[in-house]
């Protein structure tokens, strides 16, 4: 019933993403190619963001991430070079084989918490990326990386189109992929929000050792949100693999990557999943216009943010408004029963 | 194998283990006496690098006096952060405060990255740092030999500090116990503050080291918090005495690593790594 309730939104969500390509078209004409560029950026955070807080739910902070998104990637694009299949086929396989990759590496480390656990996930990391750089270059393609296909190649109609538009239609492909797997990545996290795994994550976050006592199995539950954090992320690679037409595993498996999975719900509002996509929605504006002013080191934005966010947002911007509005809330309540009584 | 090769890549383990050491002691000094585990601390350590390349480049300061600037300049960057930012979240849930000085870190390293670039920088054109002996086909350079030395003195010094003088003492016993420390009328924040600001200082200098002896880029950073953390959980958590010892046996595996392997010099990262993940996951298990 309460999931009913949470698919109104979720459905017009989905139907303002299938219609923002041909508005902003409508709108921006020739600029709307970068725009739509930038706000296929915005849901991939989005993306990032909300896959990562499922995880951190159960308490774990990873700074895996990287590591997820990078195999995505990497499985599509060593798929697309060596089996004849369809392109497409190397999305859900990416995430399929980051699923694979997350329980194994949720496996070992389940014993790990806090600061343990986050500095074994990043030495993860970096194992991994040293592992695809390593591997045979016929086959991964070394330090230099792979070259990956394009999903889409739209065809140039003089009669019908302008030269631009054919930039709009591969960017509004992309983008309506990406779009696809933010709403799955919705629904993923509202699962756990609105069924009793929500109790189950909330409880082994608080206290794993009392959590087990009460019933709750925290290893199984931490493998659960580790598959359901990392199949999100590793189709999202894979996207992204295509959309730039290289993988190289510096940037595959960047620590920019966990950064931003990290930071966005940290701003937003952790174990809220509108929090992720607020976050993103702000993050990725802030992000373009450094992008722009500076050349390197447009991170710094996301590192003052992180701090400003722990120092003075605890309960990110989702968190912190529904406070404020509950006190207001309570308050109104108060004056009512006193003018009553 | 040829046997020399071997001796070499030991000797050559053996002095790097000294920087290994500095640096690890102030992360083992931030996590012992404050209880923040830093991630923040490899950035001290390469602005110390980059604040020496800048001193010799614009002002044709020698490496050896920029350590009369640097020092005192990171003591004071230490002391700004925990003023304006780790003294607030002293009391807040670990993770809040390890994703602060995470966070610190990304700005440090970025704010490197927008004033000196994404390239390696080196200091040139210094007698001393072309000095070398050799005996019996090892070779060993001076400036290694000279910061194998002085990270000794200083980690050594810090453990005499903090077991013979009064601040010493005071940190030990705010790291033993807070309160108690509070009511004999130590004045705890201070403590802090000077604790975390001398962490920072000893990573500077080892950063000045770091600047002779290699190119260091300003994404150095996050490596050395790595190796730093894993060498301090080696020695146990917060404890400063088994640090020499710790620094030892990374810095070892890495040289040999490199030496014996083929291919080794860029795997040898790569193992460090595993190492940590290993040590961890197995140090996990064993507990239990």
């Amino acid at each position: 019933m309460k999931l009913l309730r949470d698919l109104l939104p979720i459905a017009a969500f989905a139907l303002f993403l299938w219609f923002l390509p041909d508005l902003l078209r409508a709108f921006a004409g020739r600029a709307s190619v970068s725009y739509l560029s930038l706000v296929t950026n915005g849901v991939g955070l989005a993306i990032l963001a909300l896959s990562w807080d499922i995880l951190a739910r159960t308490g774990q902070l990873s700074l895996a991430h990287a590591a997820f998104y990078g195999t995505g990637a990497y499985v599509t694009a060593i798929m697309a070079r060596h089996l004849d299949l369809p392109l497409w086929i190397g999305i859900p396989a990416g995430g399929l084989v980051a699923v694979i990759l997350a329980l194994g590496v949720g496996a070992v480390t389940l014993r790990l918490r806090g600061i343990y656990f986050a500095i074994a996930t990043l030495a993860f990391t970096e194992v991994l990326k040293s592992v695809f750089r390593h591997l045979p270059t016929p086959f991964a393609g070394g330090a230099a990386g792979i070259n990956v296909e394009p999903l889409f190649r739209p065809v140039f109609d003089a009669a019908t189109m302008e030269r631009w538009e054919i930039a709009f239609f591969r960017n509004e492909g992309y983008f309506l992929l990406y779009a696809l797997l933010l709403i799955i990545t919705i629904l993923l996290s509202l699962i756990t929000r609105r069924s009793r795994l929500r109790q189950a994550f909330t409880a082994i976050r608080t206290n794993e050792e009392v959590a087990a006592i009460m019933g709750v199995h925290p290893a199984r539950m931490k493998l659960l949100a580790f598959a359901l954090s990392s199949f999100a992320v590793g189709m999202l690679g894979a996207v992204h693999a295509h959309r730039v037409g290289s993988v190289v595993p510096e940037g595959s498996f960047s620590v920019e990557t966990t950064v931003l999975a990290l930071v966005t719900p940290i701003f937003g509002g952790l174990y809220t999943t509108l929090g992720p996509i607020v976050g993103a929605g702000m993050l990725a504006g802030i992000e373009e216009t450094l992008k722009r002013n500076l050349a390197d080191g447009y991170l710094i934005g996301y590192g003052v943010v992180l701090i400003l966010s722990i120092l003075f947002l605890p309960k990110g911007l989702v968190g912190t408004t529904r406070a404020w509005w509950r006190r207001r809330q309570s308050k109104s309540m108060d004056t009512a029963e006193e003018g009553s009584a | 194998m040829d046997p020399s090769l071997i001796l070499q890549a030991i000797v050559s383990g053996v002095l790097a283990s000294g920087l290994y050491a500095l640096v690890s002691v102030g992360l083992a000094l931030a996590i012992g006496v404050i209880g923040i585990v830093n991630f923040a601390h490899g950035e001290f350590f390469m602005i110390g690098a980059f604040l020496t390349y800048t001193l010799f480049v614009v002002f044709g300061i020698d490496p050896v006096l920029a350590v009369l600037f640097v020092a005192p300049a990171l003591f004071l960057l230490g002391a700004v952060l925990y003023r304006s930012t780790i003294q607030h979240v002293l009391s807040a849930p670990e993770l809040n405060q390890m994703l602060l000085t995470f966070g610190i870190g990304i700005v440090l390293q970025n704010l490197a990255l927008l004033i000196w670039g994404g390239d390696p920088v080196s200091i040139a054109g210094i007698e001393y740092r072309s000095v070398g002996y050799r005996f019996a086909g090892i070779s060993v350079g001076l400036v290694s030999l000279v910061s194998f030395a002085v990270s000794l003195a200083l980690v050594i010094g810090l453990n005499l500090a903090l077991t013979r003088t009064r601040l010493g003492r005071a940190m030990r016993a705010v790291a033993q116990n807070r309160t108690g420390a509070a009511l004999v009328g130590l004045e705890v924040n201070r403590v802090y503050l000077v604790a975390f600001a001398l962490s920072a200082l000893l990573a500077g200098i080892g950063g000045v080291m770091i600047a002779v002896i290699q190119s260091p880029t300003p994404t150095i950073g996050l490596a050395f918090t790595l190796k730093a953390f894993s060498i301090t959980v080696l020695a146990g958590l917060g404890n400063i005495r088994g640090i020499l010892a710790a620094s030892l046996v990374v810095a070892l595996s890495e040289s040999l690593v490199a030496t014996l392997v083929p291919n080794g010099g860029t795997l040898s990262n790569a193992v460090f790594f595993a190492i940590i993940f290993l040590a961890l996951v197995w140090r996990s298990r064993r507990t239990v």
